[in-house]
């Protein structure tokens, strides 16, 4: 683009937003007229930052950002309009775009893929990473970070941005799994919880505790069924069959047999099995059995901490249980810079910023996530103490990135589903025979 | 459109004979200006024409012919949503795929399973609705407007319901069953029970269009006809059967054929309810081609699993309308 369509560009834009600000009021600007009643909601689409481009910028961005909650987004656009006061000759001009855990946000970016008009950053969910960089469709950022940056983020987050050694993408937020459990319930059967990663349950302790505290009227343990069969199995449930010693897939993301189906995994699916025949987890919980009391425990992401304490339940945090090494789930969503953009420094710089120590704290704050920055846990003061010391301790010590493969869709589907069989009592060998086939199929797209 | 052209030109100029396929020729003897007007009135009139119908044509050239021509095409190549610009041709191998694709089989006898029940029921319910709302009971506009406001509300919403009811804990139907002393039922977490259940709310949904068309074609029936049959003294049931069911014969064949294609395109219960679980069980085919095609990216295979899903649709569809002609019908 040259000078002048890049102004001309920046003009219209400029009109549009004064448009829609005319009409719609405030959309993610919440500092101007505290008065009105939308001040908190979020639209989705063409965001109106607080920082107008001036026209005169250099380099104009164009950042595509994930909603799952308007106080996430409205952190995202905080650290936005900071950028765009710092930097004199950049200007983001950013657009969100509904995220319903489903397909809706990566339709859009399959849409905007084969229509050739990508912006030049994204956000992508952690583990889509290795297919979009083996198609080409995001560009590695070696060349545009030294060391030192790169080791202010855990180690989780680098390990799941880079692909055949190579790093493409960078979060400020991470994510894990706890066992969440009920201080009330535990008073009353005497149970005792563990208060660090080294008193961390065995697979044992937590059969034989479950069903202490299954009863009548109450679960030992929900697992969040109610999600279906999904991405949440594979990033809740997978820790059982690496603690185990299995694995998904090979190292190299190529091959499946002898991964999925190796007698490790399948014995650890058979242990999720025994939990639901044992009658301690339910196979279709409500969404808030957990909130409600009606389970004793939960293996759930950090948003548990949010939903329990606004139930005003008496909680606490455990470690994820483990067989014989101690893992935990990780990653969450990111960002990449696409092979469209023509300023890939400036859209590293942006990337940087949306994931530096002040941005993930502010995104940590927003959403109740763990910061991706090892620093960040240092200055955030919850992180030193129970229960929120668990999430840190896992985060740092024993976070366990999602398989690095550009066959990622289908082999998660095809553990989802083992996952989902084992749930309902089938016989989990037979269904992950049939999901091999599948898979293979699928990774010979990437081997020639 | 060309027939009422043809006819209206027909009025103004009587000599104008109608050639084999329909368009207007002028006879020769009439003279040269005649012929000019003439013309130039049917060039202005088809222009209208298609004025009219161009909004049509463009937005079903855009949005319908042109994806189909490109499914068509696709389906024969490796296209990845991921790398657009590198799609190469792979000949049949997209179809020979499918007949080793063990999902695609339990898709489509999923599929079949699910028209091969809910069309011959939901024919009868919507017809049963019908005869019943037809009389003159009290209330009958009350139970119109509840039997058809299902039809009303969106599907989406209706699946996202009866998901709640279908709950095996907490769900509204296992409650009401507990209050006959029956134990609770895992309906959609159960590999045998949850396509009944989804068989089970779409008819509840869709019967109530049915109702409508039928009780349209009830209240068509010439009272003569009954009266006539009283006369002879028949019986209600011998009535229902030489008078009501001949007369909605058209109808009933309408119902059935649309009914049919519906039932085979079944998406938004299994998407919703289910995501096609337990074990694959109420996966139908469509549902398959869209995760295919969106959420593992294989747009080649999708295209090709679409074309085999239209040829399958078209040959029923020409098959049903065979077995009803030559009963004399529609």
């Amino acid at each position: 683009m040259n000078k002048l369509s890049i102004f001309l560009f920046g003009f219209i834009l400029l009109f549009l937003a004064a448009c829609s600000s005319n009409s719609e009021g405030t959309s993610g600007n919440s500092s101007e007229d505290g008065s009105t009643e939308d001040e908190d909601t979020v639209e989705t689409g063409e965001v109106e930052t607080n920082v107008e481009a001036t026209g005169d910028e250099d380099v104009v961005l164009d950042f595509w950002i994930h909603q799952t909650g308007e106080d996430e987004t409205n952190a995202y656009i905080e650290r936005i309009d900071a950028f765009n006061e710092e930097h004199e000759d950049i200007f983001v001009e950013a657009e969100v775009i509904i995220d319903d855990g489903a397909s809706a946000y990566s339709d859009s970016i399959n849409a905007a893929l084969v229509a050739g008009n990508l912006p030049d950053v994204m956000a992508i969910d952690g583990p889509y990473v290795s297919s979009f960089a083996d198609a080409g469709v995001i560009r590695p950022i070696d060349e545009y970070i030294d060391e030192e940056t790169k080791n202010q983020y855990v180690d989780s987050i680098i390990q799941q941005g880079t692909y055949q050694d190579k790093l493409y993408s960078l979060g400020a937020m991470e994510a894990s799994v706890m066992l969440y459990y009920n201080k009330d319930i535990f008073e009353e059967e005497g149970i005792e919880a563990a208060e660090s990663l080294d008193e961390a349950w065995t697979w044992d302790e937590l059969m034989e505790n479950a069903k202490t505290l299954t009863t009548e009227d109450r679960y030992g343990l929900n697992l969040f069924m109610n999600e279906g069969v999904g991405e949440w199995l594979t990033f809740m449930g997978a820790p059982f069959t690496w603690s185990n010693g299995g694995s998904l897939v090979s190292e190299n993301g190529m091959e499946v047999d002898g991964h999925l189906n190796s007698p490790e995994t399948i014995e650890s699916l058979n242990y999720v099995k025994s939990l639901f025949e044992e009658g301690v987890v339910s196979e279709s919980p409500s969404q808030t059995q957990f909130e409600e009391g009606d389970a004793a425990m939960a293996l759930g992401g950090p948003w548990i901490s949010v939903s329990a304490e606004e139930a005003e339940l008496n909680w606490g945090m455990m470690p994820y249980p483990y067989k014989d090494e101690k893992v935990s789930p990780s990653g969450s969503m990111a960002y990449a810079i696409t092979e469209n953009t023509e300023h890939p420094e400036e859209a590293t710089e942006l990337m940087k910023w949306m994931t530096n120590e002040e941005s993930a704290i502010t995104v940590s704050e927003a959403t109740g996530m763990p910061p991706a920055q090892k620093s960040a846990f240092d200055s955030m003061e919850k992180y030193d103490e129970l229960p929120y010391s668990i999430m840190k301790e896992q985060v740092l010590e024993t976070a366990h990135a999602r398989p690095s493969t550009p066959a990622y869709p289908v082999v998660t589907d095809a553990y989802a589903q083992a996952f989902h069989a084992a749930a309902l009592g089938e016989d989990v060998e037979a269904v992950i025979d049939q999901q091999i086939n599948r898979v293979e199929r699928e990774m010979k797209r990437f081997k020639e | 459109m060309k027939k009422s052209n043809s006819s209206s030109a027909e009025q103004l100029n009587t000599n104008a004979n109608e050639d084999s396929r329909g368009h207007l020729q002028v006879a020769d003897k009439k003279p040269r200006y005649k012929k000019k007007r003439m013309k130039s009135q049917k060039f202005r009139e088809a222009a209208t024409g298609y004025f009219f119908l161009a909004p049509a044509l463009i937005l079903l050239g855009i949005f319908l012919l042109y994806p189909m021509g490109a499914a068509f095409y696709y389906s024969f190549t490796d296209f990845y949503i991921l790398t657009p610009n590198d799609v190469s041709f792979i000949g049949f191998e997209n179809f020979s795929y499918i007949l080793s694709d063990a999902e695609f089989r339990q898709a489509f006898w999923n599929t079949v399973y699910f028209a091969v029940i809910v069309v011959p029921v939901q024919l009868a319910v919507a017809l049963g609705l019908a005869l019943l709302i037809n009389k003159k009971i009290r209330f009958r506009v009350f139970f119109r407007t509840a039997f058809f406001s299902p039809v009303v509300m969106s599907l989406v919403v209706v699946s996202i319901l009866w998901t709640f009811m279908y709950n095996p804990n907490e769900g509204l139907i296992n409650e009401l069953l507990g209050l006959f002393g029956i134990p609770a039922q895992p309906f959609l977490n159960s590999p045998d029970q949850a396509m009944n259940s989804i068989i089970v709310m779409s008819v509840w949904q869709g019967a109530g269009f049915q109702m409508m068309i039928f009780l349209a074609g009830l209240q068509n029936i010439p009272t003569h006809l009954y009266e006539a049959a009283d006369i002879d003294g028949a019986s209600k049931w011998q009535k229902f059967l030489n008078v009501t069911l001949p007369g909605l014969r058209n109808i009933a064949l309408f119902i059935f054929i649309t009914i049919t294609i519906a039932a085979f395109k079944l998406l938004v219960q299994p998407m919703i309810m289910t995501q096609g679980g337990p074990l694959g069980t109420t996966k139908s085919l469509v549902y398959h081609i869209y995760e295919t095609g969106f959420n593992y990216r294989d747009v080649g295979y999708a295209s090709a699993m679409a074309v085999v899903f239209t040829v399958i649709v078209l040959a029923v569809t020409i098959i049903q309308r065979m077995l009803t002609r030559e009963e004399g019908g529609v």
